[in-house]
């Protein structure tokens, strides 16, 4: 697996200590769901789950209105009206997950939440693949059940087949996070076979 | 209870009546009004020679074609530019120990064609100390910047910007400079201010930007102009009065002055500009010529004396100024064609300015977070900040 560079895609607009918000550098261009972004706040990093993502306004008291009635593509508003890129903004929601402390990756929240402007960074598959060593983040995924306005069972199948894309042994990390949800979800029967449906075939 | 709209309503419903009793007369009026330019039409010469005799106690435009003359909008270049700027101010209140204003710019630039673009920013400038007033050079005289002049002294700066705008555009490309309101800065002129502020606000501002202006016109592909929504004026319908008069050389204070007779340019009374070009253009298109005859421009404006024209749009007329050099360079089409083009796709009104606008508002909410910033600051510093009992009281209401 090749060294990349972390690609800075966000920046942190409003945080507490189980979750961040980021406003995106570029409209539409957030990290996809499920994926797993790290936010650098010394002397830590850290490491979250994109659980939601909005685009919209900036200007709360100026609603979009439809324009392409008279238009064939999508693309055409945007060209007759340059300038409603700089008034919508993508906005992401971000789980943490995790923190990262002098190289060691703990799967637990960390001791302080991330600072405003901090710089969100798309993490590499080499990042991503040394995160998903352990399956503790599960758990702190579960945890969010009500917070979230997406279904967890949504949440934790998108981020473990994101995850499992950086594993050669796909199939196997798979089932091993399979294992790891039964024990969690045991009592749950219905939600741990959504994830399971949701996850297969990957 | 503070406004009792119940109370209110029944003097709207008055208002409405009144309205309704008034809807006659001035549709007589405009009828008459239309007739009269019609009939006048093709008598520019003649009637530019009166004007130019004339003494009226009105505003009074100078026409530079055939008064009912209606101009189809010319068709887009591919690629061109708008740029606009717009501001908004906090002004001085001296209900506070502190004197010091603020002036918001917004700046617009949009790029459509090949390769669309847009920038919206906004830049706060503070004005305290020596900056707050303006300084006669020769003597001791010092004028306060606040309320009306404020308002003027933000044109100005609204102006220097979109020079600032303009010359960071490539040369060639077709490109419109906007700005919102009159670029004619009536005010310095009727509220008797003192030369000095003249030649500060005038030349050596709103002058001295429209010569930089005037060069990137003349060099490149740059129209400048300034958009009126609705506007009130009756510069126009004034010919038409004129038209009327049956004196040779008009001379309102010499022969209607106090008189108990009904002026005979009565017949058009009450009617505006707008509501004339409403009925005789069709959407898209513009009115003939004119040229303002405002005292400041006449005496002070140099080579940059002020012509305009009506836009008829779907729903309203607007009015559009423009200096002379935009005429003598060639740009009158683009600048025709442009701002209806801004129209359209601001729904009716330019998107620039739109925008620009959008960018430089100050809300009561950021005037008082600027007063607060403005309290800490000076807190910090260990000084006094003081406020009038009328805005404590304003402040802390209480029973």
């Amino acid at each position: 697996m090749g060294i990349e560079m972390p690609l800075k895609v966000a920046e942190v607009i409003e945080a507490n200590t189980t979750e961040f918000t980021a406003q995106c550098y570029e409209l539409y261009q957030a990290p996809p769901f499920g994926s797993l972004v790290k936010t650098s706040t010394a002397p830590v990093e850290i490491y979250g789950i994109i659980y939601n993502t909005t685009t919209g306004s900036i200007d709360p008291g100026r609603r979009p209105l439809a324009r392409g009635k008279e238009e064939s593509k999508e693309e055409d508003i945007y060209r007759i009206h340059p300038q409603f890129s700089s008034l919508f903004r993508t906005e992401c929601n971000v789980l943490v997950v995790g923190y990262n402390e002098e190289g060691r990756i703990h799967h637990y929240l960390p001791p302080h939440p991330a600072h405003i402007h901090s710089f969100v960074y798309q993490c590499s598959d080499e990042e991503v693949y040394q995160f998903s060593q352990s399956l503790d983040f599960l758990s702190l995924i579960l945890a969010s059940q009500g917070k979230s306005p997406v279904p967890v069972e949504e949440l934790l199948a998108a981020s473990l087949r994101y995850a499992s894309r950086t594993h050669p042994e796909r199939g196997e990390f798979l089932i091993t996070a399979g294992r790891e949800l039964t024990l969690l979800l045991s009592k749950e029967v219905n939600c741990l076979s959504t994830i399971l449906k949701r996850i297969q075939g990957e | 209870m503070t406004l009792d709209l119940v109370r209110v309503v029944a003097q709207i419903d008055s208002l409405a009546h009144n309205l309704r009793a008034e809807e006659k007369v001035r549709y007589e009026r405009l009828h008459s009004a239309m007739s009269l330019l019609s009939s006048y039409a093709c008598e520019t010469e003649k009637l530019r020679g009166k004007i130019a005799t004339s003494k009226t106690s009105w505003l009074i435009a100078e026409p530079q074609g055939k008064l009912d003359q209606s101009c189809p909008p010319s068709p887009c270049p591919d690629d061109f530019t708008v740029i606009a700027t717009d501001g908004s101010q906090i002004d001085v209140d001296r209900h506070y120990s502190v004197s010091c204003y603020l002036i918001n710019i917004g700046a617009v630039t949009l790029h459509y064609g090949g390769n669309p673009y847009a920038s919206l920013e906004s830049t706060p400038f503070l004005y305290f100390g020596e900056e707050s007033n303006l300084a006669d050079p020769k003597g001791m005289w010092k004028q306060a910047i606040k309320g009306d002049l404020l308002g003027i002294k933000r044109s100005v700066d609204e102006c220097r910007h979109l020079t600032e705008l303009a010359q960071s555009l490539p040369l060639g490309t077709p490109a419109l400079a906007l700005l919102d309101g009159s670029l004619v800065l009536w005010r310095l002129e009727t509220q008797g201010y003192p030369d000095f502020v003249k030649q500060n606000l005038l030349e050596e501002g709103f002058l001295s930007s429209l010569d930089s202006l005037s060069k990137l016109s003349e060099q490149g592909n740059l129209t400048v102009a300034s958009y009126i929504s609705s506007p009130g004026s009756t510069e126009v319908v004034n010919i038409l009065r004129l038209a009327l008069c049956p004196y040779e050389i008009a001379n309102c204070d010499r022969y209607c002055s106090g008189r108990d007779t009904v002026r005979k340019c009565e017949v058009v009374a009450g009617i505006r500009d707008r509501d004339l070009f409403q009925q005789l253009l069709s959407p898209g298109e513009r009115s003939a010529l004119f040229l303002t005859r405002s005292k400041i421009v006449r005496e002070s404006y140099r080579e940059h004396q002020i012509l305009f024209f009506y836009l008829r749009l779907e729903d309203e007329v607007a009015r559009v100024e423009i200096p002379r050099w935009v005429v003598d360079n060639g740009h009158l089409e683009l600048t025709h064609a442009l701002i209806l083009d801004q129209c359209h796709r601001g729904e009716g009104y330019p998107v620039a300015l739109s925008e620009a606008h959008e960018k430089a508002v100050v809300s009561s909410t950021d005037k008082e977070q600027f007063w607060h910033l403005v309290e800490l600051a000076l807190n910090h510093s260990h000084l006094p900040f003081t406020t009038s009992a009328k805005s404590q009281s304003k402040r802390t209401r209480w029973v």
